[in-house]
């Protein structure tokens, strides 16, 4: 080769690549508007993200695939644990850690509500659906919810009680699984854990979950249906 | 032959310090392991959480390999240019300031000072000292450069390097409100760095030690460095897109940064064809050995960690599955160690002695160092890639979740902990041979060659 072809090679390879970068960059700028809902980054979004930099969470979780990888990715979390799920994980942390611990960094109940509002946002952007693992636990959710179709059904799924009980085999073992929970418990029982836990269990680590009385008599009616 | 100009001189403390530095870096590598190998009381691990001694781990790295290319590119400088350096005092007074701001870094995440975003973690303060330091740095050198009116293509490759590393790092600098953005200029920091202008860096010292020690034609050499960064912006610029598939960036991403990503192994392939021709080829004596392994097998190193490692979870399909697991923390060790921990090193044991007035010295502790932590570095490239792959199946293919993956990979970070004893010891018996290095009369030799020779 001679030195010329290698000086082109140098100057032309460069400027290809960098051309594209750039209008590519450009592109992607208008693109991430959708791709994010950019119109739902709300102030509480962005304070949340200023919450999730300030306790340092992205040195052990990772959020979108990066960062560190000691602890649950957080892309999706709110599909896997809902609103309440987050708070009880955030303050209280050494109720549900299991043997790899979370500290309780005592962050805030208004920061709490940023940060959940950052994950609700967070979970909703288009990443060609990654992590595989939520991705398949949501299309697994929709379907069991679908056997159902009940208000109630829906309500399971939306209020993040997957992210602590399995149904059908699906969802998490934090509290127990309650595909048979019907043949436990009666409409009463359920809507008073449902409205507060330790009414009926004074050692219950379940968390209140803000729901209305009629979402607690249909998450009810659709619970004592499961025998 | 010792050094020829005085100016270089200052590359010693750059090294001496550096190397120091690399010690408590695996320090604190063992900690975090420790972390994930056994279930600590949680009152000793509050004590030093995890993730405020990671960021420790991952800048005394950045610091240190910077501290080194600075170090070198001061010592390199002055014998490229035929000139000694613009003024030393502002080289001693840069390595004041970024070694300072490195201890407030990490006193700063002792007392969990932070901006939060994992590798970038140092606040927004110090980072204004950084760019300082780097800009200090810069001036320092171009004005030696624009003094000698000699300009060769080494040079420019590593000044162009060094330029571009300083304008990627001003990305870093805002606050960015929508988090994919975020990630999005995160990359033209990490990736444009060690898959851009840190390749610059390296391939403009390689090709100095190359001519130095082999005696080829500064031509030749030259020639092949102009093809290899070529094909490292062409392949690395568009290849940023390999960390865009999930990211909630448009779908064009997957093509764009599958393709040229996929390419990235050539430039680091044909570094290695090139290095290895010019050693066959050499002109001059073998004046060390030593040089000749660590040049030869950081060449060979950086294709195992960068160029196949990197490939094999680049494709689409595959990082689906391991993107942001323990593969991806198995390639960044071996790749680091593969392409900056060996140049720094390799510079080291080339440039220290000719520091201190000789060119040959009793090489077998070199030698020992360095069979010794490539070999440490191979087990724990394979401790992590086994955690690694087992969390891609377990976690992600079957769906268990995070936790229950965790649990079976534990035992990989037992064996993980035992590599990191042995590259604590392997990297302390280096560092503490290169900041001893005594004249010899015959290069190579051990005690025993001597007496033969002798
Ligand atoms: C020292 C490491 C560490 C830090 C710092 C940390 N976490 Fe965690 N976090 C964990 C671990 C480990 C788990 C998993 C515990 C388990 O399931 O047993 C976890 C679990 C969670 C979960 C439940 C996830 C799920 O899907 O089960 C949430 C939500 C969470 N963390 C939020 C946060 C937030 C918000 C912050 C920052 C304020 C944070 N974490 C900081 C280690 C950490
Ligand atoms: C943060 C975790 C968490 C979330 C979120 C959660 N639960 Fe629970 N739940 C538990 C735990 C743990 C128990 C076991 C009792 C206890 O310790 O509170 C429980 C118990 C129950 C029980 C009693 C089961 C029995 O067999 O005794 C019912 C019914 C129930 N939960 C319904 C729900 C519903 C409906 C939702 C969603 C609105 C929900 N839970 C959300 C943790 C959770
Ligand atoms: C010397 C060069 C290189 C170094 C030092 C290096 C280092 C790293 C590091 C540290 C990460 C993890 C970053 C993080 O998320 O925290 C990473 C990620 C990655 N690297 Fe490299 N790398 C190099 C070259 C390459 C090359 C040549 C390729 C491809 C051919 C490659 C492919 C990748 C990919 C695909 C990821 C993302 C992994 C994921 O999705 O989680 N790397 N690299
Ligand atoms: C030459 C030596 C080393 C180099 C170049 C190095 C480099 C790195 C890099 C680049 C990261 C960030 C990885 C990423 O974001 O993907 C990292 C993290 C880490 N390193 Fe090292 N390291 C070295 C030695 C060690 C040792 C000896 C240990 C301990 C056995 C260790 C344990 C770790 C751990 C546990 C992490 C955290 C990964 C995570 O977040 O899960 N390192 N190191
Ligand atoms: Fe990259």
């Amino acid at each position: 080769m001679s030195p010329k072809a290698a000086r082109a090679i140098f100057y032309l390879g460069t400027l290809i690549s960098l051309i594209l970068f750039l209008a590519l960059t450009v592109d992607t700028h208008r693109q991430v508007q959708t791709l994010t809902h950019a119109d739902q980054l709300s102030d509480q979004v962005v304070s949340g993200k200023r919450v999730w930099q300030k306790y340092n969470c992205n040195d052990c979780h990772t959020i979108l695939g990066f960062g560190a990888y000691y602890a649950p990715d957080m892309t999706k979390v709110y599909w896997r644990r809902g609103a309440e799920g987050i708070r009880a994980m955030v303050k209280n942390p050494e109720l549900y850690t299991t043997w790899r611990k979370m500290p309780n960094q005592h962050v805030s109940d208004k920061e709490i509500d940023d940060l959940i509002a950052f994950f609700k946002w967070t979970s909703e952007i288009d990443n060609n659906n990654w992590p595989p693992q939520d991705a398949k636990l949501r299309a697994t959710e929709r379907k069991v919810v679908a056997l159902g179709v009940s208000s109630g059904a829906v309500l399971f799924q939306e209020k993040g009680c997957f992210g602590c009980h399995k149904l059908f085999g699906t969802g998490v073992t934090v509290g127990p699984e309650l595909t048979h929970v019907g043949g436990r418990l009666d409409h009463n029982t359920i809507e008073k854990i449902l409205d507060n836990p330790r009414s009926v269990n004074p050692k219950a680590t379940m968390p209140q979950i803000p729901l209305s009385h009629e979402q607690r008599d249909q998450l009810a009616d659709f619970l004592t249906g499961l025998k | 032959m010792p050094i020829a100009y005085p100016s270089q001189r200052v590359a010693y403390p750059y090294f001496a310090i550096a190397l120091l530095l690399f010690v408590l870096q695996i320090v604190f590598g063992i900690w975090i392991a420790s972390n994930y190998a056994f279930n600590l009381p949680q009152g000793l691990v509050d004590v030093f959480p995890f993730n405020f001694a990671r960021p420790i781990h991952t800048n005394l790295l950045v610091l240190w390999l910077l501290l080194g290319f600075m170090g070198s590119t001061y010592y390199m400088i002055p014998e490229e240019s035929g000139r000694d350096l613009f003024s030393t005092k502002l080289a001693y007074l840069q390595l004041v300031i970024l070694v300072g701001t490195g201890v407030a870094a990490l006193v700063g995440f002792v007392l969990r000072w932070t901006s939060g975003r994992p590798l970038l973690e140092i606040p927004f303060t110090l980072d204004i000292l950084v760019v300082i330091g780097a800009l200090i740095f810069l001036f320092n050198v171009g004005l030696t450069l624009i003094r000698a009116r000699k300009w060769t293509v080494t040079q420019g490759s590593l000044l162009g390097g060094l330029v571009f590393l300083a304008l990627l790092y001003l990305f870093d600098l805002p606050f960015y409100r929508n988090l994919t953005i975020d990630w999005y200029y995160w990359w033209w920091v990490i990736h444009l760095w060690v898959e851009g202008a840190w390749e610059l860096v390296a391939a403009a010292l390689t090709a100095f030690l190359l001519m130095k020690i082999t005696g080829v034609p500064r031509a030749t050499v030259e020639k092949w460095l102009y093809v290899e960064l070529g094909l490292f912006l062409f392949t690395g610029i568009a290849g940023t897109g390999h960390h865009y598939y999930w990211l909630g960036a448009p779908h064009y991403w997957i093509w764009v940064g599958g393709v040229f990503s996929a390419l990235e192994p050539l430039p680091i392939i044909l570094m290695l064809w090139d290095a290895w021709k010019h050693v066959k080829e050499r002109q001059i004596p073998m004046a060390s050995p030593l040089v000749f392994l660590y040049a030869v097998g950081m060449a060979i190193y950086h294709v195992i960690g960068a160029g196949f490692w990197g490939f094999v979870h680049t494709l689409p399909p595959i990082n689906y599955y391991t993107h942001g697991s323990q593969v991806t923390v198995s390639h960044g060790h071996v790749a680091f160690f593969g392409a900056y921990v060996l140049l720094n090193l390799t510079f080291f044991y080339y440039a220290v002695p000719r520091l201190k007035g000789f060119t040959k010295f009793n090489e077998r502790p070199g030698r020992i160092g360095f069979w010794w932590m490539s070999l440490t570095m191979m087990g724990m490239g394979l401790a992590f890639g086994v955690a690694g792959v087992l969390q891609a199946y377990i976690e992600r293919v079957m769906g268990f979740g995070f936790m229950t993956a965790q649990a079976q990979m534990q035992f990989w970070f037992q064996i993980l902990v035992f590599f990191g004893l042995s590259m604590l010891a392997a990297v302390a018996y280096t560092v503490a041979n290169i900041l001893t290095l005594k004249p010899s009369p015959v290069a190579g030799g051990s005690g025993n060659d001597l007496k033969k020779t002798s």
